[in-house]
């Protein structure tokens, strides 16, 4: 017997007891005519619910009364419907559940749920995919019920099914069918200009792979672009590996497959020998922190540091999102994690990206400004700073329209301490930020995918070139 | 290595060798652990490694793993004879030959004490069939996981109690490989007096001229006519 069981089985035996004390407002109701009289454990036992007997006689109890028309409620001097459409219950996937594993909190007195179904004790959350982190705060039964109208409930801020419909009227809510998610309608339910549920105007593509830059993502292409700026990447780092490969290694210079296989010999006799710690040393020394940069000027170490540290943790933070959520998809950590508004997600967030434009602002002031005679701003080097550049403001303004957007509750929200800020003062804009979200998102998007696509082929190549060449420049030694 | 010696395993070779012994020794170790989930000991494995749910998904990374390093290996021979126009089926190459059953039962003899020992050459009946043993193996093993990790997608043509089928299989080759793997491979490749204690060529890739000349006798001699091939 599973958590569920006992819990129901807790629930069962406390209405047991308080039954005779409490008036519950469920009537018992007698035996239809025709059928023996009822006894008190017909209703008051725990079927096992991981039995089909269990599970047919556990719906069977909850049908009695919800099987009919009859069964309604009273909101706002409305009758709402109770009744449970066998129909469309016994074409769902949930047919082969009983009634109790899902509403957990309903065998009691009084009759009445207040946690409504608990899809996550059977179903993991959604990661990054297909859905990106801002639909963390939208409950499941908001997509996978047949209603159509949904709301955002100011005090959770959360997105739910709402208890009226668009004329005011209280509508029920037990249609148990499975909603078609193929159905494109179905992110027109939010994603419409006007809508309830603080979603910007646009169906937007989610995080691909290459989002792992700065961001959790999923190892999917995401959309078409991003997958083609992933594929130029990709194909310059093999062009590169390939223009590498002209030279000799090792002393080869004969086919491809025996250079590789001389560099292979090479790169497993350093693994496998002291000479391992002197590579490791170089990779913490003078790849991870940059020792040579430093010994040339503190000010540069410091620029570069700026983009290149708060990148990389950016990229780790990222990962290791992935990595948790991969391993623990219901966990409190990953849901902490892949959750924007979260504390610390927020905080790193916004510290890492503020540092990064820190960054390129210096060095845009360097190049374009201060000019020292050693600095010389070359083409490649705008290019990168632009895209950077552009990435990141992009980045942050969309963040604050999303605060505006989504109506994050200021105490929670504060944890943005840039984009927070910035959405007060976007907010007293006369802007209409749901149908301006998708062109930030969009100029955020595609200025990382040339970013990206344009890492193997201008001057961003050094970031896999000097990491090699340092290496082997040691090994040399 | 300052003996003279000769290549015999390739940077790639070495480094799938150590990927299969990594992920079979996790399969076998979570696979026996999953199947004898009621047990003290494998209950206490379990424990460590997260659950029922842990071990699956360790057992299936392995698996990933191990097969994805059998079909590398396989894609190189098909580069090898394809692009490098090789020879895969030289007398200094894997695949069987008759000789080897002749080397089979001249070793048998020549262990009771009768004639001489056989003229091994690179590689010998044993390796041969070590080889193999992961070769075909992997493929059965590959397969009826498969039809354990997808049971809902191949019942849809296949009859319900292929999956038990399946299961079975997967058992029993399991304890098979394990066996081969485990008691004979690991003995007789690396727990021999000879290499005690353990055969470093298959980690360094390379076989001292003298090791040539005791144990493989056959391929010292095809070397030393030009005939034997090297790496």
């Amino acid at each position: 017997m599973g958590k569920l069981g006992f819990i129901a089985a807790l629930c069962a035996v406390a209405l047991l007891l308080a039954a005779p004390a409490l008036a519950s407002n469920v009537a018992m109701q007698p035996a239809p005519a025709g059928e023996p009289a009822r006894t008190c454990l017909d209703c008051h036992h725990l079927p096992n619910l991981e039995s089909n007997e269990g599970i047919v006689a556990n719906q069977a109890l909850c049908l009695e009364c919800h099987g009919q028309a009859a069964c309604t409620r009273e909101v706002k001097g409305q009758k709402v419907p109770l009744q449970v459409d066998l129909k469309s219950f016994g074409t769902s996937r949930h047919r082969w559940v009983a009634c109790l594993s899902c509403h957990d909190d309903v065998a009691r007195s009084p009759h009445k749920s207040v946690r409504g179904a608990q899809c996550l004790s059977c179903h993991p959350g959604h990661g990054e995919y297909p859905l990106g982190d801002p639909h963390s705060s939208v409950a499941c039964s908001a997509c996978h019920n047949k209603s159509p109208f949904v709301t955002l409930d100011k005090k959770s801020g959360q997105v739910k099914l709402a208890r009226f419909n668009s004329d005011k009227q209280p509508i029920g809510l037990t249609d148990h069918g499975p909603m078609d998610l193929d159905d494109d309608q179905l992110c027109l339910r939010c994603h419409t200009a006007g809508n309830q549920a603080g979603a910007p105007n646009a169906v937007l593509p989610g995080k691909g792979v290459i989002c792992f830059l700065c961001h959790s993502a999923s190892f999917s292409i995401g959309s078409w672009w991003f997958g083609l700026a992933l594929l130029v990447f990709l194909v310059g780092l093999v062009a590169g590996g390939l223009f590498y490969m002209k030279g000799s290694v090792a002393g080869q210079s004969g086919s491809l497959h025996e250079k590789i296989a001389a560099g292979g010999e090479n790169l497993w006799r350093a693994t496998f020998s002291r000479r391992l710690w002197e590579t490791l040393k170089v990779l913490w020394f003078d790849v991870l922190w940059q020792r040579r940069l430093l010994k040339e000027s503190v000010q540069r170490w410091f620029m570069h540091s700026l983009i290149y540290l708060a990148l990389l943790a950016k990229l780790g933070l990222g990962l290791f999102t992935w990595l948790i959520y991969e391993w623990w998809p219901a966990s409190d950590l990953a849901l902490a994690l892949l959750n924007k508004n979260n504390g610390f997600v927020a905080v790193a967030n916004d510290l890492l990206g503020l540092l990064i434009l820190i960054g390129v602002l210096l060095a845009v002031l360097q190049r374009w400004v201060v000019k020292p005679d050693h600095v010389v701003a070359e083409w490649q080097d705008n290019i990168a700073l632009i895209l950077l550049g552009l990435m990141l403001l992009s980045g942050f303004v969309a963040e604050a329209a999303r605060i505006i957007i989504s109506q994050v509750p200021a105490d929670m929200a504060v944890y943005s301490f840039v984009a927070y800020p910035l959405s007060r003062l976007m907010a007293g804009m006369n802007i209409d930020w749901p149908g301006v979200y998708a062109w930030l998102w969009y100029i955020h998007g595609l200025s990382a995918a040339l970013f990206v696509a344009y890492l193997p082929f201008g001057k961003m190549r050094h970031m896999f070139t000097a990491p090699l060449s340092l290496i082997i420049n040691r090994k040399l030694q | 290595m300052s003996a003279p010696s000769l290549q015999r395993f390739s940077v790639l070779s070495r480094v799938l060798h150590i990927v299969v012994a990594l992920g079979f020794f996790g399969l076998g170790l979570t696979g026996f652990t999953l199947y004898f989930g009621g047990t003290w000991w494998a209950q206490a494995i379990a424990w460590c490694l997260g659950g029922a749910p842990g071990l699956a998904w360790l057992h299936r990374a392995c698996a990933i793993m191990t097969y994805a390093a059998v079909m590398i290996h396989l894609a190189w021979l098909a580069y090898y004879k394809l692009a490098l126009k090789g020879r895969l089926t030289s007398k200094d190459g894997m695949l069987p030959r008759a000789q080897d059953v002749k080397d089979l039962v001249r070793h048998m003899g020549w262990m009771l004490g009768k004639g001489e020992l056989p003229q091994f050459r690179r590689f010998t009946y044993w390796e041969k069939m070590d080889y193999w043993a992961v070769v075909i193996g992997i493929n059965t093993m590959g397969l009826t996981g498969l039809v354990l990790w997808f049971p809902e997608w191949f019942s849809g043509f296949m009859p319900g109690y292929f999956i038990n089928l399946a299961l079975i299989i997967h058992l029993v080759e399991a304890v098979i490989a394990v066996a081969i793997k485990f008691v004979i491979h690991l003995v007789v490749a690396h727990l021999r007096p000879q290499v005690w204690p353990a055969d470093q060529g298959i980690f360094h890739g390379r076989m001292s001229h003298e090791r040539i000349k005791t144990e493989h006798p056959g391929h010292w001699q095809a070397l030393q006519e030009g005939e034997g091939e090297g790496s």
